[in-house]
């Protein structure tokens, strides 16, 4: 039930916010350079900002975004650090560093942890943040009510929703030519993605696909839920894992026939998949919207997208990838300085140069809609169109409860290495993963 | 022979001891700070539930343990720690072992070369050589398949499958740390009394006779210093490719007892069960040093 009614929320939040509404486009001009950056007795504050930006991950672009933030605020002083391993890996550095006593004052919380970072983590509501900025109620008034909802637990604001992305096909339009493919008419079921992926490995000897396998069970979570499993249900405040239904384990063992039997399926890490479909090696790449940037600049060959496949007639369902904005700072120097960061990051500018620089969804439908940000290249960039078509079919990312979180996203990872590398068949894997997660979040 | 006991046998008997637990307690101060003390609180953290954030442990009683002992992950990683361990024997004890008696006894042109040459690895950090390796292992681009793919030989992805990744991640341990010990081994080597092997060549003792007869009798001492060297530390050395390759992974098929321990506190932040699984492996280590010092010690020569 609950489920039910967030994914409704979520749907119609970016349906409304990137598909066109009115209101939000008189933008009130929330300026970056913000108020109060002068006078302040030439003392500079330092803050870190930590984020998951690999060097093809939009990596440069942090780097340019913070330089420029820099510039314009002579009193502050950003210095980003990137983390490993995802949002897994930035939590657990997150909660060493917290424990350590020396957390950065910002950092890019995944949808996936907003349950655990909020309840076991302390931080600065922004909700908190933002009272205490004349200009603060204004801000947040660019956004549509719906899209805050992706940074509120249970009704408060917690983190500022930043990048927004859903994971689309990306297909290696030269590959499909000469497999005898038509590069116009890419799969639009997981039947047709298998027939397609072994015509491309006999014809032409490459892997026909690869479907991300980054610390996170995000694409998975998309491949089970779109074949109407359920992750995660929600019944009167109590959460169960039901990752293990028949639905789940049909869509995972078709990927594990991909890999092991039919062996047209690639199964490595995120960077060696990567790495393998820009230079040409599989023919379609299951991955965020996030690497459009890249992936369009890197590879040498003519790149397509197509929205994520469906199983048959069932309903597509994609969960809303990217992160919040979370304030960590204890010092109120440190947090005014991060309220001001993050005000930054969130201005038209700024979300202009991160949607172009990576391939997220920005957060804000003014900036989305105005012709002197976004909206020339939205229309333009015809990979960016699957993903926002798609938005329509957004569930929430799963975001396991209580103070185990972070292990029960590591039963799944592992389940994952179990099945697609062969120890056991998904059926057995996904019950005693269950069982375990359940263990976990206290069933 | 009487010390003469000038200002009175009271003040003498306490400056009798004075003296050695003055010279011993900068040390003990240390060790009692930095070894002690962390032993004693992980004892004690073992017995309660603590996330590193939260300001109250819970405590548990023997929660941590009995389901430490319980759990599939950490089985899995004690029998891979023994693997790691097998393994490291083979390529950190008795390779070097060998190479060294070449080296000393056996090849005469060019020895300062391989030694330097051989040394060299140990220099580089852990962490580089694990960076290094990681390329070299790349399944799809990686020197190591290209190589294997053009003998005809099948070309594993090294670091993501279950039969290889322990012996692919044992292996940038065991070459990082076969030159230091090649070196320990080596200096006892050249130790042993040229005479003896001498004598045994007139009597047309083959080379092997004289390694497994003269030279390593002789060379005992050494060898139990780095056998107990490569069990001990050999499991927290492998920890640092495991940690910055795999994660313990796929499915855990690379963890060991030290990352596991890891692996509870930095990754899951269950830190008490984390202190419950340090108290095991200190229990188990401790038996071995035991055994050690009982069985092994027994057979080994000193030249003092």
């Amino acid at each position: 039930m609950f489920l039910n009614w967030r994914r409704g929320v979520i749907a119609s939040v970016l349906i409304g916010t990137l598909a066109g509404s009115l209101l939000t486009g008189c933008g009130t001009g929330n300026k970056a350079s913000g108020s109060g950056s002068a006078g302040n007795g030439g003392k500079v504050t330092t803050i870190e900002y930590w984020h998951v930006n690999s060097e093809n991950f939009g990596g440069q672009t942090v780097r340019d975004l913070v330089q420029k933030f820099n510039e314009q605020h002579p009193d502050i002083k950003v210095v980003e650090k990137f983390q490993p391993n995802m949002y897994l890996g930035l939590m657990q550095n997150l909660q060493a560093a917290l424990a350590g006593g020396h957390p950065p004052a910002v950092a890019q919380i995944g949808y996936n942890y907003l349950d655990y970072a909020t309840a076991n983590l302390p931080h600065l509501p922004v909700e908190d943040a933002a009272k205490t900025d004349p200009e603060g109620q204004a801000f947040l008034n660019n956004y549509l009510p719906n899209i805050l909802n992706l940074g509120r637990v249970n009704g408060k604001l917690e983190g500022v929703p930043y990048s927004i992305s859903n994971p689309v096909l990306y297909y290696n339009a030269d590959m499909f030519k000469a497999a005898g493919l038509d590069p116009q008419n890419p799969p639009k079921t997981w039947a047709e993605v298998r027939d397609m992926a072994r015509i491309i490995k006999e014809k032409t000897g490459n892997y026909g696909l690869y479907v991300q396998e980054p610390s996170d069970n995000w694409a998975q979570q998309a491949m089970m839920e779109s074949n109407g499993a359920q992750v995660l249900t929600r019944t009167g405040g109590k959460a169960r894992a039901t990752f293990d239904s028949p639905e789940a384990i049909e869509a995972y063992q078709l990927m594990a026939d991909m890999v092991l039997k039919d062996k047209t399926a690639l199964h490595a890490t995120w960077e060696e998949g990567t790495q393998a479909f820009i230079t040409g090696k599989v023919g379609m790449y299951v991955t965020t919207i996030a690497r459009r940037n890249y992936i369009e600049t890197s590879s040498k060959f003519k790149v397509l997208t197509a929205p994520f496949p469906t199983f048959g007639n069932k309903p597509r369902r994609v969960p809303a990838g990217g992160n919040a904005l979370f304030i960590f700072a204890k010092d109120p120097d440190q947090q005014k300085a991060a309220w001001e960061f993050i005000k930054y990051l969130e201005s038209p500018e700024a979300l202009t140069t991160w949607t172009k620089g990576t391939g997220y969804l920005p957060p804000r439908q003014d900036v989305t809609d105005d012709p002197r940000y976004l909206k020339p290249f939205m229309e333009q960039n015809p990979l960016m169109k699957p993903a926002v078509a798609q938005l329509p079919d957004a569930v929430p990312w799963v975001s396991f409860p209580g103070n185990n979180g972070l292990q029960a996203e590591q039963v799944l990872l592992d389940a994952r290495d179990a099945i697609l590398g062969g120890r056991q068949p998904a059926a057995e894997v996904l019950k005693e993963a269950a069982a375990k997660v359940n263990k976990l979040i206290g069933n | 022979m009487k010390i003469a006991r000038e200002p009175g046998p009271k003040f003498a008997a306490i400056k009798g001891y004075l003296v050695p637990w003055g010279c011993l307690a900068p040390a003990l101060a240390f060790l009692a700070l930095f070894t002690f003390w962390p032993l004693v609180s992980t004892l004690k953290l073992s017995f309660y539930q603590w996330n590193m954030v939260s300001p109250t442990p819970k405590w548990v009683g023997l929660t941590n343990y009995l389901e430490i002992l319980r759990s599939r992950e950490f089985w899995l990683a004690f029998w891979h720690t023994l693997e790691y361990t097998l393994i490291l024997l083979a390529l950190n004890l008795a390779l070097p072992y060998i190479t060294a008696y070449i080296l000393s006894h056996l090849v005469f042109k060019g020895q300062n070369f391989y030694r330097a040459l051989i040394f060299l690895p140990s220099v580089l950090s852990l962490a580089v050589a694990a960076v290094i390796f990681l390329w070299l292992y790349n399944p799809l681009a990686g020197p190591v398949n290209a190589l294997l793919r053009l003998l005809g030989l099948p070309a594993p992805p090294w670091l993501s499958s279950y039969r290889w990744v322990i012996p692919a991640l044992a292996v940038i341990t065991a070459w990082k740390s076969f030159g230091y010990n090649f070196i320990v081994l080596l200096a006892g080597l050249v130790a042993v009394p040229l005479e003896l092997i001498e004598a045994a060549r007139l009597e047309k003792a083959s080379n092997w006779q004289i390694f497994w007869r003269i030279v390593r009798p002789l060379t005992s001492g050494t060898a139990l210093y780095v056998l107990v060297m490569t069990v001990i530390i050999g499991s927290q050395y492998v920890f640092v490719p495991i940690q910055m390759l795999t994660n313990g992974g796929p499915d855990q098929a690379s963890t060991n007892l030290v990352f596991f321990i890891y692996q509870y506190t930095f990754n899951f932040f269950q830190t008490g069960k984390a202190a419950a699984a340090a108290v095991i492996t200190l229990i188990i280590f401790g038996g071995l040093l035991f055994l050690q010092k009982r069985v092994l010690e027994k057979g080994v020569y000193y030249e003092n």
